[in-house]
């Protein structure tokens, strides 16, 4: 359970990124996060991963205050949360299944049990076929999906998805969409921050709208982006 | 929180991996690390050449000097004795040795068997031309003018007729005044050097963690171990201090059998090349471990100052 209690970041002595945010997420939701840009997403997001810190308030995850994970355990945190953004993020001197394999590489798994892991994420994102292929020839959706399955290959209890879409046209932003149902399917907590009204219309699950760094709306059920 | 299993033995091997690779691919700046590196290294190794050989020098001079006391003809042998036993008694005084009139005679003429003109001018003299004489030795040639000082205020001052000991004492000044200048110099050179190499190897890691930024950033994301993420450049700042002994070593033992073959010329039982191969082991750790520092070090500070995870 992911639970904000109250929390604020100011950034250059008076803007307010977040002004008092309280917000709690079960294990296993879908939640769509939407609101115009500067609306306090991305901040909210960065935080869970302990890339930012709060101005003041709190931020339990599972019941452990994320102020109390000390650095040298930030790793650990963070292998728990998938994340993908807008601009994928991948390597481009990598392969597709180097990507997926260098995120377990370096949290020092053995090489035996990498292969299968990667190819397993690689199946799920429909992108087993394309195994020995640099980013650079993948098209914007398929570069989307490899990110998900890099974010995915930890099995992580959480995937935080920070305008996926926004690099993606329509198709191809629906398949990520769908397949980030199906993550949630299986019991994976997704966290979507979009601004994309169809999109968060499409999916019609919990939307929490933010405007200037506040939570002015949360519709637990059949969600619609309300502007 | 809870921690996920952590495989050390795994990280190791790729973190060197890591870093190996990151070495090679940056072939071009790590050239310029490498050499100013070993340019530090080579000018410590002379340093400690240079300490060797003037150690070396310092010593053979001090060997040479003593303090041979003269004693008048009419001194006799108990007075002589008491004095020697009253140097004796002295802590800085190493040895005494007493040279009777009788000995140094025959040492003169063991000295000059071949010499009929001498032999023939001592068969001449009715006595005994030479004096008799004690020849002290300190502990450390700092201490000679005490000894002397020791002796010009014996009660049996009379029956010494002079004390000789100033032949080499100017030439060891000498060679320590120069040595110490020199030494000063080289270490002022060796400390320069090695800050000119820590700065360059600095900057190649600054450089390299700029260079994969994204991929620094993206390890973190996905939740890489700080130490997967700092440790490649722990070990590629210590791979430019490793190549840099290597180059280093392998300039100097060339260098030093050059230089020992000239120096054989000037003092013979100085042979700085054999000493050197005799230490090879203890001489390649000094150099190794030396470069091994300058780069962690460097690539230490450089990560702290910008890596920040």
């Amino acid at each position: 359970m992911i639970h904000f209690k109250k929390v604020t970041k100011k950034y250059n002595h008076d803007f307010w990124a977040l002004h008092g945010v309280d917000l709690e997420i079960k294990d296993g939701e879908f939640v769509s996060l939407v609101g115009p840009s500067g609306a306090g997403k991305s901040t909210l997001i960065k935080m869970l991963i302990k890339e930012d810190r709060p101005t003041s308030g709190q931020i339990l995850l599972d019941n452990v205050d994320l102020a109390d994970v000390p650095d040298q355990d930030i790793p650990f945190l963070r292998r728990k949360i998938g994340m993908i953004f807008q601009d994928f993020r991948l390597l481009e001197s990598k392969t597709a299944f180097e990507n997926v394999a260098f995120a377990l590489e370096v949290s020092g798994v053995p090489e035996e049990s990498i292969a299968e892991d990667v190819k397993q994420v690689l199946t799920i994102v429909g992108l087993s076929d394309k195994q020995k292929n640099f980013p650079r020839e993948l098209s914007g959706g398929e570069k989307q999906r490899l990110a998900l399955a890099r974010a995915l290959v930890h099995r992580p209890k959480i995937i935080l998805a920070d305008e996926p879409t926004g690099n993606l046209d329509l198709v191809n932003s629906y398949d990520v969409v769908k397949l980030l149902w199906r993550i949630n399917e299986l019991g994976t907590t997704v966290i979507l921050a979009t601004h994309d009204v169809q999109i968060v219309n499409t999916v019609g699950k919990r939307v929490v709208t933010m405007e200037k760094g506040k939570v002015v709306r949360d519709q637990l059920e059949g969600g619609k982006y309300i502007i | 929180m809870e921690k996920q299993k952590d495989y050390k033995n795994y990280s190791l091997g790729r973190i060197i991996k890591t870093g190996w690779v990151s070495f090679r691919r940056n072939s071009f700046l790590s050239f310029g690390a490498t050499g100013v590196m070993a340019l530090a290294l080579l000018v410590f190794s002379s340093l400690i050449v240079f300490n060797f050989f003037t150690n070396r020098l310092i010593s053979f001079l001090d060997e040479k000097v003593d303090v041979s006391v003269y004693f008048q003809g009419e001194a006799k042998e108990d007075q002589i004795l008491k004095i020697k036993s009253d140097l004796e008694s002295l802590s800085s005084v190493e040895r005494v040795v007493y040279v009777s009139r009788e000995q140094a005679l025959e040492d003169f003429k063991v000295r000059h068997k071949d010499d009929q003109l001498i032999q023939d001018s001592l068969a001449e003299l009715e006595s005994n031309p030479l004096q008799a004489s004690l020849n002290v030795k300190a502990i450390d040639t700092g201490q000679y003018a005490s000894i002397t000082n020791f002796l010009e205020q014996n009660s049996l001052k009379t029956v010494i007729d002079k004390i000789s000991f100033y032949e080499n004492e100017g030439a060891i000044e000498r060679v320590r005044g120069f040595s110490r200048g020199l030494y000063g110099w080289g270490l002022l050179a060796t400390i320069a050097l090695g800050l000119v190499a820590v700065l360059v190897t600095f900057n190649t890691i600054r450089l390299t963690i700029y260079n994969k930024k994204e991929e620094i950033e993206i390890m973190k994301l996905v939740g890489a171990s700080n130490w997967h993420i700092r440790g490649p450049f722990l070990v590629e700042g210590g791979l430019y201090g490793l190549f840099a002994a290597v180059l280093a070593l392998a300039i100097f033992y060339p260098g030093i059998y050059f230089v020992s073959d000239k120096l054989g010329a000037l003092a013979s039982s100085l042979n700085l090349f054999s000493y050197f191969v005799g230490y090879s082991l203890q001489m390649i750790l000094v150099i190794v471990g030396s470069g091994l520092a300058l780069g962690v070090f460097s690539s230490f500070s450089a990560i702290r100052r910008h890596l920040k995870i």
